[in-house]
């Protein structure tokens, strides 16, 4: 089991700068999935409850000579604290910056710590310049055995199906303002997403309501026209109108777990869409990064994240 | 729903819009000093007053005149009063305060239910509304009626922020503070007694910059909880402090303490270099906040 490349300086940029802190609001603990093609960084996939999440780059994205082998037809997967992670990429990118000829190699090792007579695995990056070179080793779990991985990649292949519908959602950051103050009020947020293109997000309690209301957002997917004679209802008769018509779905998912997925707004995403996955079983976050200066997307990272439903609603 | 909608809708007792909501939740946080705190709202022709009350010590009402809305419709007979959670109301009225935006806030009752509705109007495509359910208020167990404690009051005016820095440094010695108002030379302290002893003296003549005004005839003295002094000051508003407010303190018949804050409700001003002069331009937009506080049994 060998795997070794270079982290290139968009790479540094990406996970230092955008994703890692992102990640890192989400959850502590991620497996990092290595493929002959892909890097990728899953959250809570084998545990069930709990958000998950799940970030892939392609592996040009991120390195150049990159290397890798296994019996496992060349895949490893293995789990590590992030915040280690990012603390040594912040200090790895700090000594690059400082001599521009380095090079911030990583690799897969195994080394005896201090006082120990076992081996154990690092994640191991090294900064190289001409006169000094900085080695960080971050303690990792032992590699996934092959039935540990192939559970894994299960895991991520049922993850991977998008919601019927997609509704753009402007302004994450706003939207985090509100459901932070969401928080002090319930735990448990209703979800509604409709064809036409409303999301309403609503926390209740028995004594107190609280509930944003988009409407006509850009919808991806399954689409219809919103019936002309609901325009001037309320809010909330409408979301009712709807689901009993089947072209709106109510879920409700952890205020938590929502506030986390807004969080994500520090990975930078160009676009990001909420949909109710097929028979309200979760409630999924897609991002879209553009590749810089274009509107294209960028096809080289995906991003997305599954809020666990708590109670199928009314959908 | 469809038939009869004319009917059917009735007219709310109030409906009106604020600007400014971030104001209006510091003016409310300025009275909020625990967790779980009851408030009663009484609405009239004139504006809304919210009451907060304690042990029978310490009540703190807010006025909010009618001015302060760039709307206030008022349709009830008599004065509708109804109690909500504080608590609740001021999380709630947070969610429409977006920073570095002014954003304006419809709040009206009752709805169907009894319910207070707050709904942002900015946008038809976006909007937040929430519902916050009242109760019936208990009636108010003691009279706080303030009268003048002679024919002369018994005032002064301090700098808000001086007055909050006062009443926190006396929170060592003990749980008991003294206030003496004294003539000759005119002069207010402060004094605690307890773990050690800490007095506190305001002097009219050696330092008017930060004792504004002073009134006082005769020698007073009276003797309040630490505690409910403290909430006078605790959550007063950063902007009462930036603002260089000032407060007024009365002690009345009996040696009830008033102390009154101004609170500027102002919309967030475009220039900050006249933010002063703006805010005091608009004498409509301040909330008053006046805080009553028993003394002390004398043994």
């Amino acid at each position: 089991m060998k795997f070794k490349a270079y982290i290139t300086e968009n790479g540094v940029n990406l996970l230092e700068k955008r994703f890692l802190p992102a990640l890192e609001k989400t959850g502590k603990t991620w497996h990092l999935y290595l493929t002959r093609d892909h890097t990728m960084f899953l959250h809570n996939l084998l545990n069930g409850d709990g958000i998950q999440s799940m970030a892939q780059f392609r592996k040009d994205s991120l390195f150049h000579d990159y290397r890798i082998s296994s019996q496992n037809d060349d895949r490893i997967a293995f789990s590590l604290d992030l915040s280690l992670l990012l603390r040594a990429l912040r200090s790895a990118a700090s000594h690059s910056s400082a001599a521009s000829a380095t090079r911030l190699e990583v690799k897969l090792v195994k080394k005896l710590p201090p006082n120990s007579t076992q081996p154990m695995p690092f994640l191991t990056l090294e900064t190289r310049g001409f006169k000094s070179a900085v080695i960080q080793d971050i303690p990792i779990s032992k590699p996934l055995s092959r039935p540990h991985l192939l559970e894994l990649q299960t895991a991520l292949d049922t993850a991977q199906d998008i919601p019927q519908t997609l509704l753009q959602v402007p302004d994450l950051s706003q939207l985090l303002n509100l459901v932070d103050r969401m928080k002090l009020v319930g735990d448990v947020v209703d979800v509604f997403i409709s064809k036409h293109g409303d999301l309403s997000v609503q926390v209740s309690t028995t004594l107190i309501s609280l509930g944003a209301e988009f409407r006509r957002l850009p919808v991806i997917g399954e689409q219809t026209n919103a019936p002309a004679e609901d325009q001037n209802l309320s809010a909330q008769t409408r979301s009712t109108r709807s689901i009993s018509r089947g072209d709106g779905q109510s879920v409700q998912v952890s205020v938590k777990h929502f506030a986390k997925s807004l969080q994500c707004h520090l990975a930078r995403p160009d676009c990001a869409f909420y949909g109710i996955g097929p028979q309200g079983s979760c409630l999924t976050v897609i991002f879209q990064f553009f590749i810089p200066g274009s509107r294209q997307t960028d096809k080289s990272i995906s991003f997305h994240c599954r809020l666990p439903v708590l109670d199928s609603g009314s959908g | 729903m469809s038939h009869l909608g004319m009917e059917e809708e009735e007219v709310p007792d109030v409906l009106c819009q604020l600007e400014n909501v971030q104001g209006l939740v510091d003016a409310l946080t300025a009275v909020r000093w625990k967790r779980q705190q009851d408030a009663v709202l009484e609405l009239s022709e004139h504006g809304i007053v919210l009451i907060v009350e304690e042990s029978g010590c310490l009540q703190a009402k807010v006025y909010l005149k009618r001015e302060l809305f760039i709307r206030y419709d008022y349709n009830a007979r008599g004065r509708p009063r109804f109690g909500v959670s504080l608590g609740h109301f001021v999380d709630c009225l947070n969610a429409f305060s977006v920073p570095g935006q002014s954003s304006v806030v419809q709040i009206q009752y009752p709805g169907s239910d009894m319910q207070v509705l707050l709904k942002s109007v900015d946008s038809l495509d976006a909007s937040i509304c929430a519902e916050i359910r009242t109760r019936i208020p208990d009636t108010i167990g003691w009279d706080y009626n303030f009268e003048p404690a002679g024919t002369n009051p018994l005032t002064f005016t301090v700098k808000s922020a001086a007055l909050k820095e006062a009443i926190e440094d006396l929170e060592w010695p003990g749980s008991s503070i003294q206030i003496i108002l004294q003539p000759d030379p005119p002069s207010v302290t402060l004094r605690a007694e307890g773990h050690g002893d800490l007095q506190i003296d305001f002097m009219y003549y050696v330092n008017s910059e930060l004792l504004v005004a002073f009134q006082c005839d005769h020698q007073a003295s009276f003797k309040y909880k630490y505690k409910f002094l403290r909430a006078t000051t605790s959550n007063m508003p950063t902007s009462v402090i930036k603002e260089n407010r000032g407060s007024k303190i009365s002690i009345g018949r009996g040696g009830m303490l008033k102390v009154q804050h101004l609170v500027s409700i102002a919309k967030p001003s475009m220039s900050h270099a006249y933010v002063d002069s703006v805010s005091y331009q608009q004498p409509g937009r301040i909330a008053h906040i006046e805080f009553y506080v028993k003394p002390e049994e004398s043994e």
